[in-house]
Formats: C-alpha cells, structure tokens, sequence
C-alpha cells in the first residue's frame, strides 16, 4: 500500500497530468466564483475532454477543477455575502460580517488556509480509508442516518441565540425549514404535498435559490442603504495586511479547524445525507466551542472561528465524499455522479477494486486533491490583496453586478424563472429574518435535514420496525444529539448563575 | 415516360433530404433531467455525433431544463417550442402513462409529437443480492410470508418501486417494499449493508452492479437487451389477463426508453431528416464505442414504432387504466 | 411595535404552519405524519413569539446571524433606500420576465449606473459593456446555458 502511495504520487507528477490539473484548476476557480456556474454542470460538460486522456490525467483534470470550487466559492461568499455555491453559504454569515469590519483580508486568509488544511484531511481520509472504509460505511444503516439527521437538526439548538427567547426563535425558524422541505411529492404515498398544483415545486424546493435570495438579497438591500462600499468608510491599506493574521487564526485555532475537518470528511463519507449540511455542522460546532456568553454573541459579527469552521467541513467534505463513490460507486453528490461517468468512460469499474488492483488510481486522486489545493491557495493568496480590494469598490457600482450574478446564478440550477422568483421570495424572507435579529442558520438545516429525516426513519421502521432504536450507534447517536441540545442551555444557565452571584 | 416518372418520384424520395440543410445552424435536445443523469447522458452522447449525418454539419447542443420528472420539458415542446426543425426534446418515457392516467400538468398529447424515435429501451430488471439462496425467479415463489424479501425504492412511479410491487400485488411474490432511498445508489449500499435484499431498476443502472457480483437478476419486463434476454418475463407469471394487461402497460414504454420527439407541427421534411440521422448515428462505428464507454446500451427505435406503442397504450380500456391506477402512481 | 419585523414574521408562520397543518389532515397517514408533527409545534412557537411580542413589547435579543451595524443611517433614510433597492430588483426582474435575459441585463446595468448610481453616461456606457460581454461569452456562447426570450422579445 505505501508503495501504491508513492507511485501515486510519482504519477500525478508527470507533466501531462500536472497540466492538466493546472488547467481544470483555472477553471474550476471561475467557477466556484461566479455564482450561477455550478461545480456539477460544468464537471458535465467536461466529460466530453477527458475521452482520449489515461485515468491519471483526466482525473488530474476533474479533480483539479472539482477541489477547488469549494475554495473559491468561499471568495464569492465572504467577499460580497452571496453563495458562490450552496455549500458556501455558512461562511457568508461570519466572513462577510468581517469584510464589512474592513477584515476581508483575515478573512479571507482565514478561509483558504483553513480550505486547505480541510482538504489535506479529506484527501488524507480518502487514503486512510482504504482498509476501513467498507466497514466504516456499511455499519451506518438507515436508522443511524436517520439519528445522524436528528443530531444535524440538534444543532438548531446551538445555532440559536442564548436565553429562552433565542431559542424560541431558533426553533421557530429550524421549523419553517423542515416544514418547507416537505413540499413536493412523498416518497411513501405518492401524494403531491404542498404544491399548489404547480409543477414547479413537484420535486420541492430546490436549495440554490433559497440559499441566494435569504443571503444575497437581504445583503444587498443592506449595501444599498448603507451606501458606501462593503467595507465601510475604513482606509484600503487596513483591507490588505489582514491575510497573514488569518492564516494564524488558523493555527491559533487549529484543534477546531481539525475537527470541523473530521465533521466534514464524516459527512462527505456518509452517502445519503447531502454535502451541504456539513458547513452548517462545522459553524455549529464552532459556535460551541466558544467559552463565554460574549464570544458566543461574537458569532454572526465577524467571528474568525466562524470562517474556520466551514472553510474546514467544505472541503474536507470533498475528499470524504470520494470515498462512497470510489469503493462502493454509490456517488455522494451530483458532481460525484459525473465522476462516475468519468470512471465509467476510462473503463474504471468503481468498487472494491479501486482499493486493490487499482489503488494507485486511488491514490493518485488523493495526490491530485492536495497538490490541487495547494496550489489553488497559493495563487489565491497572490491575488489576495486585489480581492480584498473589491471590498472597497463604492456601493452602487457592486450592486448592479452582484444583482445580475445572483439572478444567473439562481436561474440556472433549473432554467426557470420561478426559481428567481422564489429567490426574491426568500430574499424578502430573509431580509425580514435579519431585522428580527433571527437566525438563519437554524432554517436552512431544518430545510436540508428535514425530507432526510423523514426517509430513513420510514425506512428504518419499515425494515426493522422497533428493533432499531436499541442498536449501539443509534444510541450513541441520540446521546450526542441531546448533548447538543443540552449543552448551551446549561451553559446559560450556569453564566447566569455566575453573574447573578458575582 | 417511364424515366420520367422514375426520376420524378426519385426527386420527391430525396427532396425531403435535400431541403432540410442546417449549415450554420444549431440544433437543440431539450432534456427533461439535470446533468449527469441517464437521459442526460445520452442526449449528449448524440450530440457529439449527430451533426455527421446532418447536411450541413449543424452544431447540436443540449439544454437541461428539469423540473416535475420532465414534465415541464414536454410541456415546452409541445407547446412553447417553435416547430422549426432545429428542436428536439427528451423526456421521462413514462410520460403517456402521465396522460393516460390523467395526472395534473401534462399539457400534451403524446400522440401529436413529432416522433422521431427512441435510442434505447430500458428494461426493467428484479436483482437480489447474490449471497441469498434464490437464484431464479421460481425461487421467489418459495420466499415464506413471515420473512419477505426487502425490496429498496426511491418512492412511487419509479421502476424501482413500481415493478416489484406489481410482482407482490399481482404475481403474489412476498416482497416487503420499502421506500424512500434518497437515490438508487443508495439503495445499492442497503443491499451490501443487508439492509435490503435486492432492488429493482433499469437493466443499464444495475449492470456495474452485476458484474461485481453484487446482486444476481431474476426477472425481467417486456423489453429486452443483450445479457438478459434469457430472464424470465414477468408478464408470463401473470394468473389473468387483467393482470397481464396491467404489467404490459407499466413495461409498455420502456420499449421507447429514451424518446426523441420534435415539436407538433415540425414540417414532415424536418422529421424525416432528423429520422434517418437517428437511425444512422446509432449505427455509427465511434458512437457505439463512446456508448460502450459509458454503460449506455442503444438501439433505435423507428418514429413509426413509437407511436405504435403510443397508440396502443393509450388506447387501453377504462376498466384497465382504473385498476393500473390503484398501484401506479405517476412520479419519477 | 418595537419589533415590527418579528412581528410579522411570526404571524406569517403561524398563517403557514396552520395551513400546512389543516392541509396535511387530508392525506394518509405517512404522507400527514411529519408535516404535522412538525406544523402543530410550529404554529404553537409562533403563536408564543407573536403573543410575548405584542404583550411585553420586548427588545430583539443577540443571534448568531450577522448584526446590522449601528444605525450610520437614519431611519427614514434607510426606509427609502430600502425601498428603492426592493423597487431595482422587482424592476430586473420584470425585465428579465418581459424582454429576456439578453436584453434585460445591459438595460437594468446601464439604468442604474445612470440613474441611481449617478455615474457619467461613459462610465456607465462602458461599463455595462464589460459586463455584458462577459456575461455573454460566458453563459451563452461557452455554456449555451438556455435563457429563454421574455415575453415581448
């Protein structure tokens, strides 16, 4: 295996595959940019170029563009608050909040480094996982989905403000998601629900454009008021100078960077439960780990660690979600299913081979995650200084443009203008949330958990009727979720406590 | 005077050839699906090498435009789309049992498309896990009540539901149906975890699955395609001609699994054109090996055919459509 | 009303929660399960929000979600600005409905740029040239992404 490790890597240095891994990266970082360009469309349209090229160059090529999405996605998402990609949206709420502190620089710096230490553990997960995978993946069943579910809703509670009245609205928000993700037809009975003879909302609500309008509307409307750039009226040499501190934070912070990286590679193993619960996981945790009642209202003002945490998850979910389709060929997301076409046209049969006879294929990927990374984050770090520089850009000449980005970007998941409209119906949505003082966070977990949930608990009590409650990891599983919902109620109260005695 | 009217009938037989040039033009499959998926991957396939056998060498693009199983896709066609020649659409093949069991939103009538005819068909298999001690379908009769099978499925309308549950309801195959697997990959890894037992679906979705030795298929619907012409049909089983009928009208439209149609109203010229380069490119020596590439197996089905089968689908009586109604809900 | 917003979104919720929940008692008993599990206690949560808002008048608490800065604008200022951006983006999105994407992107650009922005006609002009272009060989000529004619073009 350490032998398959090195000619792994001795492959992907070549100059074919280095080129073209320098070419699909170039790409994939406009597309993780510019909203309205999706990962899994353009990795589809790449299919075709990767016909006459050996394993090793053409997934050079796809990985390359594919890794780097998620990095440059989170540019999009700090710099100007709107999601580059829907997994790039957690960031929005403590990046952005710091470009408009002037701090785009740590921010920003903040987020690749955090990327890239994401990646090398998902790229490094992908390795470990070889003798464990299997294993690892066939003891999660649906009912331990659906408890791991139960534990990504449980965050609400940690999502949610402190006190009795944070929570309420926590809750009342993590509501309206779950009740939202069960608009479209039943997977049990056939029943359309909540349609309102559209056909439109069949298949429910599709994510990309809610994620842009609660986002990027309400942050527009803010920067029109605000009228002066996103930064404020602070002086452009104070933008810039901040990237090397976020590179620290990233040390100085490096146990959470780690495990929210262990969250996301977790999350992108488990096939079934969608990519883009792991940032909301890794902004949760993060949230957590805060020690006192002040840092924790920090988060939403331009926390550093709530830039961490998601930078972390996102990536290190790609190399995870790597794992379900390489050893078992059961994709994790859409881009892994174009993936998969791609094994498919190199005459690559995923499966357990790939962890045997063609583990230097395997390996060769892994390499092809991290070198890309790599180089991704420094090239972005050169160009650090001009991005940060957008922040500056007066108001009213930004605002135009993101506007049109965020209508592409919301018109092209599906190529209907009903998706813009519930893009500015989620937008209105969304700037109401925001001058309630509500979280957003906790609605966009009940809206990605919810129809999730709802599944695997049918099939758990489909297959095993009671029996499944009492098995171990289901156990632990609902343990940890009440942990989760426990912990920050009980720390409140202990504060309170504290301070009424101090 | 007999050359005469050779020649003159040779003009008529190639003008429809001759007028239709799409030099600078571009053509367009409008596909009911997102990218990456079956359909998707297939229009694209043809895409690539249609414009040989197109005069004029046109450029063919595809379009997604998903949403309500491909219902919004045909609606388009049929009425938005403008009957030019340069636009093709493909959608859900289950889609006249959407117009024939009346469902809400299709805004169609399957039999005024242009057909230009299918690339494949796509049967509908019943695969176990290879370790269970069934290994044909006889086998499945012995399943005890007490101890069903467990069958994975993604929700009502797809074939992964409903063709096992036509085995349960009709054949009275003990199958335990259950449903709500985010996607049929999913429901593989059920399988290997023995969460499930087996799954139904599409012969081509399941082969990689079958060369691994993962699961072994028992049965099979109407259509048939190299590796699996042996199966038993289901239809066979049936106890009566009711049930029989039934199980023929859920198959009837894998036989054109992956339909091209051209707006109402596309000038005959169009259609034959478009035709005869279908016909063509499915032959075509590249196109066979980037479709064997991919797992796509394609043949094709003529206009003529299609609508054949359209026709007798849904023209079946009331009586039957009732009683296909009470277990086939339309959805994927 | 001090806080008019909460105000309003909670009793959005309670009229969608009752909805859902009135809706779902129509359906069998998996497909009802979840909606109203989860309607019932939502309408009861957004009941308690808007019933403790309009009793105790309440100030909003801190959230984790991002913190509109310290008011640097004045209220009415901020009201009318407000809706002025609510009023551009309705306008695109007319466009966009009437003329198609195409055309509808350089005419919201170049409006504006002009008229809100208050940027010199060259600025403007050029400008919104760029980004056309861009825009253009981007999504339509390279990735023949479909944007379907409005309804007047």
């Amino acid at each position: 295996m350490i032998e398959a490790l090195f000619q792994g890597l001795l492959q992907v240095l070549a100059w074919k595959p280095l080129l073209f891994m320098l070419i699909g990266i170039v790409l994939g970082f406009w597309v993780g940019l510019l909203p309205g360009l999706g990962g899994a469309t353009t990795l589809a349209l790449m299919l075709p170029f990767i016909y006459g090229m050996q394993p090793i160059e053409a997934f050079a090529f796809l990985l390359g563009m594919h890794s780097v999405v998620a990095t440059t996605g989170d540019i999009t998402s700090i710099l100007f608050g709107v999601p580059g990609e829907a997994t790039t949206a957690a960031i929005i709420l403590d990046g952005h909040a710091m470009a408009k502190k002037g701090e785009a620089g740590r921010a920003l710096g903040a987020a690749l480094s955090s990327s890239l230490v994401g990646a090398m553990i998902g790229a490094f997960a992908l390795a470990a996982a070889v003798p464990i995978v299997r294993p690892l993946v066939l003891s999660f069943g649906s009912p331990e989905l659906f408890m791991l579910a139960i534990v990504g809703l449980a965050f609400i509670a940690a999502l949610s403000a402190e006190g009795g009245r944070g929570m309420l609205r926590g809750f009342t928000a993590g509501g309206l998601g779950l009740l939202l993700s069960m608009v479209g037809q039943d997977p049990q009975a056939g029943v359309a629900r909540y349609t309102f003879n559209t056909l439109y909302l069949w298949q429910g609500l599709d994510l990309v454009p809610v994620l842009v309008g609660l986002f990027a509307i309400p942050e527009l409307v803010d920067l029109a008021v605000r009228g002066t750039s996103i930064a404020g009226e602070l002086p452009v040499g104070k933008l810039t100078k901040g990237a090397l501190e976020g590179v620290k934070d990233t040390f100085r912070h490096f146990w959470l960077t780690i495990r929210c990286s262990l969250i996301g590679t977790f999350i992108g193993i488990m096939p079934g439960l969608g990519g883009s619960v792991a940032q909301w996981l890794a902004y949760g945790h993060a949230a957590q780990s805060a020690r006192t009642a002040e840092e924790r209202k920090g988060f939403g003002n331009g926390d550093v660690r709530g830039v961490i945490g998601p930078g972390a998850a996102c990536n290190s979910k790609e190399g995870g979600s790597l794992v379900p389709t390489v050893a078992f060929g059961v994709p994790g997301s859409t881009a892994m299913a174009i993936l998969l076409g791609g094994f498919f046209l190199l005459g690559l049969v995923p499966g357990p081979d790939m962890l045997t006879t063609h583990l230097t294929v395997t390996f060769s990927m892994v390499w092809t995650i991290v070198l890309a990374n790599v180089i991704t984050v420094t090239a972005c770090f050169l160009f650090l200084d001009r991005l940060a520089r957008l922040t500056s850009v007066p108001a009213h000449r930004l605002i135009p443009v993101i506007l049109v980005l965020v209508f592409i970007g919301s018109y092209t998941t599906n190529n209907q203008y009903a998706d813009i409209l519930v893009t500015l119906i989620f937008g209105a949505v969304g700037w109401l949330m925001v001058s309630a003082g509500w979280p957003r966070a906790p609605f966009v977990l009940g809206l990605v958990l919810g129809k999730i949930a709802e599944n695997y608990l049918y099939i758990s009590v489909a297959r095993y009727e009671v029996a499944w409650l009492t098995r171990p990891v289901v156990v632990v599983l609902f343990a940890l979720a009440v942990v989760v919902i426990v912990y920050p109620i009980l720390r409140a109260r202990r504060l309170a406590r504290r301070e009424a005695n101090a | 005077m007999k050359r005469a009217v050779l020649s003159l009938l040779l003009v008529f037989w190639a003008a429809p050839l001759l007028a239709q040039d799409y030099a600078g033009k571009t053509v367009t499959i409008v596909v009911g699906y997102k990218t990456g998926g079956g359909y998707d991957k297939v229009a694209r396939v043809l895409a690539r090498h249609l414009p040989k056998y197109l005069t004029g060498k046109p450029n063919v693009i595809v379009q997604n435009m998903p949403g309500a199983n491909s219902l919004i896709a045909a609606d388009y066609i049929y009425n938005i789309a403008k009957p030019d020649g340069l636009t093709l659409g493909t959608f859900n093949r289950n889609l006249p049992i959407a117009q024939l069991t009346h469902v809400a939103g299709v805004k169609f009538d399957m039999r005024k498309f242009q057909w230009v005819g299918s690339a494949a068909s796509e049967s509908t298999v019943l695969a176990i896990r290879d370790d269970l001690p069934y290994r044909t379908f006889e086998d499945l009769k012995k399943v005890p009540a007490d101890k069903p099978l467990i069958i994975g499925a993604t929700g009502p309308g797809a074939n992964t539901y409903d063709f096992p549950l036509l085995l349960k309801e009709l054949l009275g195959i003990h199958l335990k149906i259950v449903s709500g697997y985010p996607s049929s990959g999913d429901i593989m890894l059920a399988v290997e975890r023995k969460e499930a037992d087996g799954r139904a679906g599409s012969f081509t979705s399941l082969t990689p699955f079958i060369d691994r030795k993962l699961v072994r298929p028992l049965v099979r619907s109407r259509a048939s395609e190299p590796g699996i012409e042996k199966l038993p049909v289901d239809e066979s089983f049936a106890p009566n001609a009711r049930a029989k009928a039934i199980m023929a009208l859920r198959s009837a439209p894998e036989v054109i699994g992956r339909p091209y149609v051209m707006p109402p109203g596309t000038p005959a010229a169009a259609v034959e054109a478009m035709r005869q380069a279908f016909a063509r490119v499915i032959d075509d020596k590249d196109l066979k090996a980037e479709a064997r590439k991919q797992k796509l197996d394609l043949n094709y089905v003529s206009g003529d055919e299609a609508l054949k089968v359209i026709n007798e689908l849904l023209d079946q009586p009331k009586d039957v459509v009732d009683e296909f109604s009470k277990y086939i809900k339309f959805g994927e | 009303m001090p806080n008019r917003p909460a105000f309003l979104l909670g009793i959005g919720i309670m009229a969608v929660s009752a909805y859902a929940a009135i809706a779902a008692l129509a359906w069998p008993l998996k497909t009802a399960l979840f909606p109203l599990v989860i309607s019932i206690p939502l309408f009861v949560l957004a009941t308690i929000e808007v019933v403790s808002l309009w009793v105790s008048g309440a100030r909003f608490s801190t959230t984790k979600d991002f913190q509109r800065p310290p008011a640097e604008v004045p209220g009415t200022v901020a009201a009318l600005r407000s809706l002025a951006a609510a009023g551009w983006i309705l306008g695109f999105f007319a466009a966009i409905l009437l003329f198609g994407f195409l055309v509808a992107v350089p005419v919201f650009l170049l409006a504006y740029l002009r008229f809100q922005a208050r940027e010199s006609w060259l600025f403007s002009i050029v400008f919104t040239a760029v980004v056309w272009a861009v825009f253009w060989g981007l999504f339509d000529y390279a990735l023949h992404l479909p944007f379907a004619s409005g309804m007047l073009f």
